[in-house]
Order: structure tokens, then C-alpha cells, then sequence
């Protein structure tokens, strides 16, 4: 089954994620895949939570931190600003306390630790998360298209929804318990029934968020993940030790891509030792990709001559994916 | 508390003093109900701002969006759960 098919036989389809190692052409599939997505007339948002995006770079404009940027027809890109969204959010919590208690200024240990919770790496993970979250639980698109980190954020991406899923779910409990207590001494004391409990509140939310992100992740009939992967001994080996781990978080893998293959026709005689060397090597590590991974490979991605950027080259590369 | 104490009439006077058992009763029941739940809101703090104390427990992300609702307790929790124990423990 081609690319293409795999997108046609599944109408349902509306989240896809690309994973694979750093430098492999995630962001080159993802932006190709938006781009005849976008052209068969669906509305497709393709977005990137990398600190270090490449949108930007393949669509030859500044999108970082811009929201969703209208690249063409029926096509939006859009790149996160963590950093920038942990700055507003940390502004609105102090804000938030100010306005709940009346303080003319956020007393000094709470404000210190808005400041330390920021500095920590786990705060932009879970911005980023959360970011992520609102992202796909909008619903305006046919497609939302993800580029997804490197494949070590993108299971511990993974890893964190269930994490967060157990561990609300814990205190949860615990604040529905206290409740009961606050109720039992409410009945007691012959008071009114105790005021909403707005913690519970929030829990609930956030709960709700977690859940709706990962019931995504793991629905097969409406999420696609694709692994790219190139004909080398090191990348087939990791790609493999991910695909096994992402099987454990329940993701639906819909196949692999093998990009950066040298044009066959390039292997003729006279053809200097390097290149000759460098198509042996391919082939001998094709082989093994087909045996690993036989049918689940969806296409074959062709070295280009050039940088894939820009819209022509990116219709040039979308036409030999899908079309071919 | 005086008009209860009254006794007027046979049924109130039983009825004052189902009133002073249950009271009795429900007071102690009303201490416990109450210092289990602060016993359980510094344990709830801990486990969602435990950060606070240097403990990193929860994503930071979200931890930050109960602190609102938290703030005028995050004294009194740092108090009771840095405090050196003493004699006094073992009678509280």
C-alpha cells in the first residue's frame, strides 16, 4: 500500500506524526505530506514544537511563535514558542493570585517559585505538552500534522501522558476524599454544604486535557504515526528499539518511510568509487529494511540534487511521493 | 445554652440530653473529620508544590496552575512540614 492509499483508505485520518532520528527529513515529509494533503482540498495545519524548527526554514518565512501562518491554499504552519508561552503563563498565574486574594504584589517565596518552576527543563516539556494539547483539541482542521521532535522527546512525550494520566488520577482521589471530610464536618457543625471545591475543579481539567491527548495518541482509526528512517546500519537499529517501545505506549505505527535513497540509475559504469561504494552500501541496507519491515514500508523517498525548500521543490517532491 | 439546660418538661429534658450526648459525640467526630482533612490538604500540597520544599514531584506546568489556590496555605504547610519534631508531637 502506497502513501497515497494509506491516506485514501482512511478517511478518518486526522492526526499524522512523523518520528525518526534528528536530520532524517521528518520536517521535508511532513511539510510534502501537508503540502498534497492541502492540495486535494483538505484543510491541513502542519505544526512543530521544536525549540530548533525547521518549518521556517523549508517554507522560507518567519513563522516561529506567529500562530497558525497561511502558507497557501487550505495550508497553515505553525511553529510554538515555548519559552514564550512559559513567560505568558507565568504572568498569568501571577496575575491570577493577585486578582484572587486582592495583594497589591505576589508575596516573595510564591513568586520565587514561579520563577524556579520555570527554570526547570521538565516546565518547557510540559508547556510544550500542553501546548500540543491545544493545538489538536481545537478541531478546525481536516488534518493536523505533526512534526514531532526527535524520537527521545517524542517517547518521553508519550511516556508523560500516561505519567500525568496516573498521577491526577491519584490526587484526584485524594481531593474527592478530602471533601468528604469537609462535608462530614459541614453535616456536624449544622453548616451549609461546603462552597465549590475549585482545586477539584482545576484537577479535572487538567485531567480531561491529558486524557483527550492521549486517547489521540493511541485512536488507530484517526491517528497515523510514520517513522522515517534512511538505509543505514545505525538509524535502522535505533529506528527499531523506538518502533518496539512506541508498540508498549499503544501507538498505532501506520508504516515507515525510506527517505534519502540514491537514485538507482545513478549505479552505471565509470561512476567514481565513492558513489559506487556508497550505492553498494544502500542496497545491502535496503535489504535489510525490506526484511524488517517488508510491508509496512510505504514509499521510497529519493535523494533530490538539492535542499528540498520552498514550495516548487516541496510540490516537485509531494508529486514523486504521492503521484508516482 | 442556657435555655437547653432548662428543664421543663420530661421530653426536653431527655431531649436535652440526647442533644449533650450527641454534641458530645459529634464534636469529637467534627475534631477528627477536620484535622484529617488538614492532614490531607498539607499532604495534597506536598504532592502537587512539593517543589516548594525541593522536592520535585509534579509537571511544573500544571503544579503552577493550582498555586493560585493554594498560596495562603503554602506558610502554614512549609511551617508544619520543616518543623523539628518535639514532645509535642507525640501528644497532637
Amino acid at each position: 500500500m502506497s502513501l497515497r492509499e494509506v491516506f485514501e483508505s482512511q478517511p478518518d485520518r486526522r492526526y499524522v506524526m512523523f518520528g525518526g532520528k534528528g536530520g532524517l527529513g521528518k520536517t521535508t515529509l511532513s511539510a510534502t505530506s501537508a503540502f498534497w494533503l492541502a492540495s486535494q482540498g483538505k484543510r491541513v495545519l502542519l505544526f512543530s514544537v521544536d525549540p530548533q524548527a525547521s518549518l521556517s526554514d523549508i517554507f522560507q518565512r518567519d513563522i516561529f511563535g506567529k500562530g497558525p501562518v497561511p502558507i497557501m491554499e487550505n495550508l497553515w504552519a505553525q511553529e510554538v514558542d515555548a519559552d514564550r508561552r512559559i513567560r505568558e503563563y507565568q504572568e498569568e498565574i501571577r496575575k491570577k493570585i493577585l486578582d484572587m486574594y486582592g495583594f497589591d504584589q505576589v508575596p516573595a517565596e510564591i513568586d520565587n517559585y514561579i520563577s524556579a518552576a520555570s527554570a526547570e527543563p521538565a516546565m518547557e516539556e510540559s508547556a510544550i505538552f500542553d501546548a500540543v494539547v491545544d493545538i489538536v483539541v481545537q478541531g478546525d482542521y481536516d488534518y493536523y500534522i505533526y512534526d514531532l521532535v526527535p524520537l527521545g522527546h517524542a517517547l518521553y512525550y508519550l511516556s508523560m501522558a500516561k505519567v500525568y494520566d496516573e498521577w491526577i488520577n491519584k490526587i484526584t482521589r485524594l481531593r474527592e476524599d478530602m471533601r468528604q471530610y469537609d462535608q462530614v464536618a459541614a453535616t456536624m457543625r449544622r453548616e451549609q454544604t461546603v462552597e465549590q471545591d475549585r482545586i477539584l475543579a482545576e484537577l479535572t481539567y487538567i485531567k480531561e486535557r491529558i486524557n483527550a491527548s492521549s486517547r489521540i495518541l493511541t485512536d488507530k482509526k484517526r491517528t497515523a504515526f510514520f517513522f522515517v528512517v534512511v538505509p543505514e546500519e545505525m538509524i535502522i537499529l535505533d529506528t527499531k528499539k523506538a518502533a518496539e517501545l512506541f508498540a508498549r505506549f499503544d501507538v498505532p505505527l501506520s508504516g515507515y518511510i525510506v527517505n534519502r535513497v540514491l537514485p538507482p540509475e545513478l549505479d552505471r559504469d565509470g561512476i567514481p568509487t565513492y558513489l559506487k561504494n556508497r550505492i553498494g552500501m544502500q542496497r545491502k541496507y535496503l535489504d535489510v529494511i525490506r526484511a524488517l519491515f517488508g510491508s509496512d514500508i510505504k514509499s521510497y523517498v529519493p535523494e533530490m540534487e538539492r535542499d528540498v525548500t520552498g514550495l516548487p521543490m516541496i510540490e516537485r517532491l509531494a508529486r514523486r511521493l504521492f503521484e508516482a | 445554652m442556657a435555655d437547653e439546660t432548662k428543664p421543663t418538661k420530661r421530653g426536653g429534658l431527655v431531649g436535652v440530653f440526647r442533644d449533650i450526648v450527641y454534641g458530645m459525640a459529634s464534636h469529637e467526630m467534627t475534631r477528627h473529620a477536620v484535622k484529617t482533612r488538614a492532614s490531607m490538604e498539607h499532604l495534597f500540597i506536598l504532592i502537587t508544590m512539593g517543589d516548594l520544599l525541593g522536592i520535585p514531584i509534579l509537571p511544573p506546568y500544571y503544579s503552577l496552575r493550582l498555586l493560585p489556590h493554594v498560596t495562603p496555605q503554602i506558610a502554614g504547610w512549609k511551617r508544619r512540614m520543616l518543623r523539628e519534631r518535639d514532645v509535642t508531637d507525640i501528644l497532637g
